[in-house]
C-alpha cells in the first residue's frame, strides 16, 4: 500500500512574497479583461466528493473548498438569475492529492466566461485563450507552451458509437496514456473497435503546430468533427498573429484529461522541463445546466502551488524579479 | 545553464536480461565496462543520454516523477501500479502469461469449489480484477518473489504469477490452470518531459524504437 502523508506547506518569505506578487498581478490582469472577483467561502456544505477534507461542524459534515469552480457554479446557481459574465477567483482549495508529492493545500488563480445558453462561444474561447497566453509573462515566466485541445474530439465519436461507461472510461484511460495499442486492446471484439482505433492513431500522430489539424482529415470520424475542427482552426487563425515571442502554440488533439468535465475546447500550460502543467481550463458546457441553470461556460485555473514548487526548484525557467 | 542529461529507466531483471542484448551495437547501447560494476546509472553509447537499472516494480515511479523522461517496463507491472505516465508502444519482447497456476492434478473446477481460497500472488491487483469477474471470492497472500513455493508448503491453493516458458512451474511441480492476462514490455514516458519537451524526447524514444526494432 502506498503511504501518504498529508502535505500541507508552510510558505517562507520568499515563497510567501512570491505568492502575494504573484496573486496581485493575476488577478490585477484579470480585472483589467473585466473579471471580477468573487471569494466563495472557505467551508462548503453539501454533497463532498471523495477526496474532499471532511469535517463535523456539530451534526453537520462539511468539507473544506476543494474546488473553485464547483464552489462558484453553487455560488452563482443559487444566488443569480442572470449570471455575470465574467467572474475571477484567488485563494487556496485543499484536496486529498492523487499524487503523492502534491500538497493537499493549493493555491490558484482563475476566471470564468459565462453566457446565456445558445449564444455564440467562439469569441469567449478566444478571449480566455489569448488571457492564458498573458500569464507567462504576468508570472516572469522566460518561456513556456500553449497546448489547444478538444475534448469534443474524443467525446462524440465515442457517443456516436454507442460507447459509455467502464468502456469508455478504459478507451480514455488509453489515449490518456497516448496508447494506441492499448485502445485496441480495451475495444477488442468491440463493432467500432476498426473505427476507434484508426481515430486514436489520428489523435495520437501529432503533437506540434497548425498543420497537427490535418491529421484530422484521416479519421473515420472527420466529417463528425468538421465542427470541432473549424472552431479550433479559427482560434489558430485568431492566436498566432499575436502570439508573443516566448511562447510556442501546440495542438495536442489527444488531450482527455478532465473528459468527464470537459465539453469543447481545453487549455493547458506548460514550460520546458516542468513535470506538471501549470495551468490548465477548457469549456464545460454540463455545469450550470446540472444545477439547473441554462447558462454555458468555460475558464481555467492557474495552479500557482506548482509554480511555487517550479521556482525552488528551476530558478533558471524565470526571470530575475525587478 | 546547461541541459541536465536525459534519463531512461531500465529494468533490471527477465526485461533487462532480453534489453540490453538488443541494444548492443546501437546508439543508445550500454557502457559494457559500466554494466559490469554495481553502478545504477550508466552511459550509453549517446552523449547526454544514461540509463538507470533499476528494479521493475520501482521503474515506473521513477519515469512518473519525471526523474527519468523514458523507460521500458512490463505492462503486467504497469497495470498493477496504475501510476500516471505515457506508454508510447508495446515492444513485443518480454512476452508472458499471467496465469492461475496450482499443484499438478488440482484443477480449476477444484479451486473454484473451495469455501476459502487462499492465492499467493505478487499482482493483487489484477487477482482481484479476475476474482470479479469470475464471480469469486478468495483470500490473497502477498508475496514479492518465489510465488512458486507458496503451493508446495502450504501457505496458499494457488498462485498468479508470470508464466513466460513455464520452466519454473515445472521445476515445482505446478501447473496453468487459467490465464489471465498477457504481458509484454512497454516504452513508457513521463508525462512533463513528454508534453513539455516534446522536441528532446520524441526523437530519443523514436531513437530507442529503432534500435530495438532494428535488432527484433
Amino acid at each position: 500500500m502506498p503511504v501518504r502523508t498529508p502535505h500541507f506547506p508552510d510558505l517562507l518569505f520568499g515563497s510567501a512574497a512570491r505568492l502575494r506578487r504573484w496573486e496581485g498581478a493575476l488577478m490585477a490582469l484579470l480585472a483589467a479583461h473585466g473579471y471580477r472577483e468573487l471569494h466563495p467561502s472557505l467551508v462548503l456544505r453539501g454533497a463532498v466528493p471523495e477526496g474532499g477534507l471532511r469535517f463535523f461542524d456539530g451534526d453537520d459534515l462539511v468539507a473544506l473548498r476543494w474546488d473553485f469552480t464547483v464552489a462558484l457554479a453553487g455560488l452563482l446557481a443559487r444566488g443569480f438569475p442572470a449570471p455575470p459574465d465574467r467572474v475571477a477567483y484567488a485563494g487556496a482549495v485543499f484536496r486529498r492529492p492523487v499524487q503523492p508529492w502534491e500538497a493537499v493545500e493549493r493555491f490558484e488563480v482563475g476566471c470564468e466566461r459565462i453566457q446565456p445558453e445558445g449564444e455564440a462561444t467562439n469569441e469567449a474561447d478566444v478571449e480566455l485563450a489569448r488571457l492564458l497566453m498573458a500569464i507567462p509573462g504576468a508570472l516572469g515566466l522566460k518561456s513556456a507552451i500553449l497546448h489547444l485541445g478538444n475534448a469534443a474530439l474524443v467525446r462524440r465519436p465515442l457517443e456516436a458509437e454507442g460507447i459509455f461507461g467502464e468502456l469508455a472510461d478504459a478507451v480514455v484511460a488509453a489515449l490518456s496514456r497516448r496508447a494506441p495499442h492499448r485502445v485496441r486492446e480495451a475495444l477488442d471484439g468491440h463493432p467500432s473497435a476498426a473505427r476507434l482505433a484508426a481515430h486514436a492513431e489520428a489523435l495520437l500522430s501529432e503533437l506540434d503546430g497548425p498543420r497537427t489539424l490535418d491529421a484530422l482529415a484521416s479519421s473515420p470520424y472527420a466529417e463528425l468533427l468538421a465542427g470541432e475542427r473549424e472552431h479550433m482552426d479559427r482560434a489558430l487563425q485568431a492566436l498566432l498573429p499575436i502570439l508573443p515571442p516566448n511562447l510556442e502554440l501546440r495542438v495536442d488533439l489527444a488531450d482527455v484529461a478532465g473528459l468527464g468535465f470537459y465539453t469543447g475546447p481545453t487549455l493547458r500550460l506548460w514550460a520546458p522541463g516542468a513535470q506538471q502543467e501549470l495551468a490548465a481550463g477548457g469549456r464545460y458546457d454540463r455545469l450550470f445546466p446540472d444545477l439547473g441553470r441554462p447558462w454555458q461556460a468555460a475558464g481555467f485555473c492557474v495552479r500557482l502551488s506548482r509554480l511555487l514548487d517550479l521556482a525552488d526548484t528551476r530558478p533558471d525557467l524565470f526571470e530575475q524579479p525587478q | 545553464m546547461t541541459q541536465p542529461p536525459i534519463l531512461i529507466a531500465f529494468p533490471k531483471g527477465r526485461l533487462g536480461d532480453e534489453l540490453v542484448p538488443r541494444l548492443a551495437g546501437t546508439p543508445l547501447a550500454l557502457d559494457a565496462a559500466a554494466l559490469k560494476s554495481r553502478v545504477l546509472r550508466i552511459p550509453t553509447a549517446t552523449p547526454g543520454v544514461a540509463a538507470l537499472l533499476l528494479k521493475g516494480a520501482d521503474l515506473p515511479r521513477y519515469v512518473a516523477a519525471g526523474v527519468a523522461s523514458l523507460g521500458i517496463g512490463g505492462s503486467d507491472t504497469l497495470d498493477e501500479m496504475d501510476v500516471d505516465l505515457l506508454e508510447l508502444a508495446d515492444l513485443g519482447f518480454g512476452a508472458c502469461r499471467l496465469s492461475l497456476c496450482a499443484l499438478a492434478g488440482v484443477t480449476l473446477a477444484a479451486l473454484r469449489a473451495k469455501p476459502h481460497l487462499r492465492l499467493a500472488t505478487k499482482f493483487p491487483k489484477a487477482t482481484e480484477a479476475w476474482l470479479a469477474r469470475e464471480g469469486l471470492t478468495a483470500e490473497l497472500v502477498p508475496l514479492s518473489s518465489s510465488a512458486e513455493l507458496a503451493p508446495l508448503l502450504g501457505l496458499a491453493d494457488a498462485i498468479v504469477d508470470l508464466v513466460q516458458t513455464g520452466g519454473t512451474l515445472r521445476a515445482h511441480g505446478l501447473v496453468e490452470t487459467a490465464v489471465l492476462g498477457r504481458s509484454s514490455a512497454r516504452l513508457v514516458a513521463a508525462r512533463g518531459a513528454y508534453l513539455s519537451e516534446p522536441g528532446r524526447i520524441r526523437p530519443l524514444a523514436d531513437l530507442l524504437l529503432d534500435a530495438l526494432k532494428a535488432k527484433a
